[in-house]
């Protein structure tokens, strides 16, 4: 049923867009029954191919005729072989911050205000060894670097650098309301969190065609809000994207946190999330599950939400609001490198990233460290505990071993088989070589001891 | 496929055996001796064979039939031959009649031919949970080769122990031996060569070997009738 052929993403027809839509709404149905269900037995994915299919086809023909298995046809045994799973006493979340400072002028005392842009980047899912992300938040921890990236070639030259520092943050925990990103700003310090302008949050960019929503708490007439929102929708107007602001008031005794913002608007720090979902996504779910395959991203639109985002930010920094002029337009210096995002984009969705399944020195935890540590001045890696909302087990990979077995019925029906061939050739050869007689004699007692009890 | 699989395998693959032994006079004359000698004398011959076949075969990677290769395992295979003339002649066995002789050295040798073949595979392999056919078949493969191997002995004692034979049925006997010797030869050409499935290639081996006995007890007991 999931079978995903290589196909260009350009010569896509309708009907195969509408196929591919079709299989993301089954895929996401699935894990929803799943993640809620109380099942009790274990539940394994395996990728399709034609033994699996054979076996598939035998066990249906077996069901539909009714017939209970032979040797030969349908009985199969599944063997799982491994240790028992333990539980994860406290499983890590590791955020990772990059830092770039802006141009401070000579015999300037005050703090630079700062523009933050956040991406959560682990993954939950039913399977979290396949639970890549691609898009949540895949397209997110991409667009993060690549901005990244660009800034940091603006920020090299003093001539070019703004007087804003930039803060980029890579957090964990995302799918369990966003717990990495309030444990990093507990860590801020306060006159760190005054400065911050605002902070961008990227969440699911990937796969859009013209619609982009921004998600604010505080409310739309708020000075700041708007003045964010001008920003995006003049650049959105200039790209052809459209942009839309949502609302949503934050309940501070309601645990729930839907967007990364919300967790910088209960610090009040003013903070925005920038996602192609129209709502806020319920507990555990577009958190980059099985539905969240590699197929279902476009990098066209992670290119264009870079330019939003990047071309928005720089505007704001070197206050050319309102002014029409590209600054990273293409077949530039500042262009924005799709190989670079194509690239990133096919490791991430090779590299299962559940959060409590990564240790401290996961390398792929490692590797965007070190990738952010080429784009920023400074990089910190901050370790926390995840707070208890879910018992983790591990074990998320095991060898399933799918044998054809006979039934005992057919070992004792061919134990009869041989025990009686080998009767018959025993009396054969008897009768054979010594004659009739002795057969007889085998079996006959010698009469004469009966006759002496009596 | 489990143990109770494996102990089907086994009394099919090693119960004819001694069913035979039991079942025909062997077991009255005792003539264990002479069959555990033949078994050693297997043991010998294929360890011969099993360095000749390393100093002259070349190892083919894929399994088709090399008309050379078989020519000269067939040749080897002559050594089997020897082997059984060593053991029906120059061993010497206690009194015990022609007719008892071959049937002894044919038993043994074809015991000691099933456990080296045969033992190994059905110990590792039948155990398992996945169920194949193959156990099954390898035993019938095994019955086969117990009577081929008894035939070839009868022949084997007509064409060396006896003296005096009707001068027409020489020949014959010679072609029957010829016949048996080469079977190893045979089947692998059928199954590499003309590309026979395992149940087809044992299906065969039966039926020869069922028609091969006959033929050699018809002649056994042509030769039989001028001495007696």
């Amino acid at each position: 049923m999931l079978n995903f052929e290589n196909r260009d993403p350009t010569s896509e027809s309708k009907y195969q867009i509408h196929e591919k839509k079709l299989i993301k709404n089954v895929l996401v149905e699935l894990e929803r029954l799943l993640i809620y269900a109380n099942i009790p037995y274990p539940v394994y994915f395996a990728f399709e191919d034609d033994d699996i299919d054979a076996v598939l086809a035998d066990v249906k023909r077996n069901d539909a005729s009714g017939q209970p298995a032979t040797a030969t046809t349908g009985s199969y045994k599944l063997v799982v072989s491994g240790p028992e799973p333990k539980r994860i006493a406290s499983p890590t979340i590791t955020n990772i911050q990059g830092w770039l400072p802006g141009l401070k002028a000579d015999g300037d005392l005050n703090q630079l205000p700062t523009i933050a842009i956040v991406a959560s980047y682990d993954t939950f899912g039913t399977a979290p060894a396949l639970s890549v992300g691609s898009d949540s938040n895949g397209s997110g921890i991409v667009a993060l670097l690549e901005i990244a990236r660009l800034f940091s070639l603006l920020y090299s030259n003093p001539k070019t650098r703004g007087r804003y520092n930039l803060l980029f943050g890579l957090t964990s925990g995302g799918p369990y309301n966003y717990n990495g990103t309030h444990k990093w700003l507990r860590s801020f310090d306060q006159r760190l969190r005054e400065s911050i302008d605002y902070a961008i949050c990227l969440n699911s960019i990937g796969s859009w065609d013209n619609k982009l929503w921004i998600h604010v708490s505080k409310p739309p007439e708020n000075a700041f809000i708007k003045q964010i929102f001008e920003g995006f929708s003049t650049v959105a107007e200039e790209l052809g994207i459209e942009v839309g602001l949502k609302h949503k008031k934050i309940n501070i005794s309601n645990p729930r946190v839907a967007w990364e913002h919300e967790q910088f608007s209960r610090l009040r720090v003013t903070a925005a999330t920038l996602t192609e979902l129209s709502a806020p996504p319920e507990l555990l779910e577009s958190t980059g599950g099985l539905s969240d395959s590699r197929h279902f991203v476009n990098e066209d639109a992670i290119v264009r939400s870079i330019k939003l985002v990047a071309e928005s930010i720089a505007r704001h920094v070197y206050g050319y609001q309102g002014k029409n002029i590209q600054i990273f337009a293409d077949d530039t210096s500042l262009a924005v490198n799709a190989p670079y995002i194509r690239s990133w984009l096919d490791i991430l969705s090779q590299t299962p990233r559940v959060a409590p399944f990564l240790s401290k020195n996961d390398p792929f935890v490692m590797a965007l460290k070190k990738e952010l540590q080429a784009h920023t001045h400074e990089v910190n890696v901050q370790h926390e505990v995840l707070d208890e909302m879910f018992t983790i087990y591990d074990l998320t990979k095991a060898k399933l071993n799918i044998y054809q077995v006979a039934s005992v019925t057919f070992d004792l029906l061919l134990l009869l088989v041989l025990g009686s061939y080998l009767i018959t050739l025993f009396t054969f050869l008897v009768i054979t070589t010594r004659g009739l007689d002795d057969l007889i004699s085998l079996f006959r007692r010698p009469p004469s001891r009966k006759v002496k009890a009596v | 496929m489990t143990l109770f699989h494996f102990f089907n395998c086994a009394i099919l693959t090693f119960g004819p055996h001694a069913v035979y032994y039991s079942a025909t006079p062997l077991s009255e004359y005792d003539t264990l001796g002479t069959s555990v000698k033949a078994a050693l004398v297997y043991l010998g011959t294929a360890l011969v064979k099993l360095v000749c076949l390393a100093t002259f075969l070349k190892v083919s990677e894929n399994d088709s039939f090399d008309p050379y290769q078989e020519l000269l395992h067939a040749l080897i295979g002559f050594i089997d031959v020897a082997g059984l003339y060593f053991a029906l002649t120059q061993l010497t066995h206690r009194n015990i009649s022609q007719n008892h002789k071959f049937q002894a050295v044919g038993l043994g040798w074809a015991f000691a031919d099933s456990v080296l073949h045969r033992l190994a595979p059905l110990w590792v392999g039948s155990r398992g949970l996945e169920f194949t056919w193959d156990y099954i078949l390898q035993g019938l493969e095994a019955n086969a080769n117990l009577v081929f191997s008894i035939s070839l002995a009868a022949l084997g004692s007509l064409m060396w122990l006896r003296k005096n034979k009707p001068k027409t049925l020489i020949p014959i006997i010679y072609a029957c031996a010829g016949i048996v010797a080469t079977m190893p030869s045979i089947t692998s050409y059928l199954r590499r060569g003309l590309g026979w499935h395992f149940p087809k290639v044992v299906g065969f081996e039966l039926f020869t070997s069922l028609m091969m006995a006959f033929i050699s007890l018809q002649l056994f007991s042509a030769c039989q009738r001028p001495s007696s």
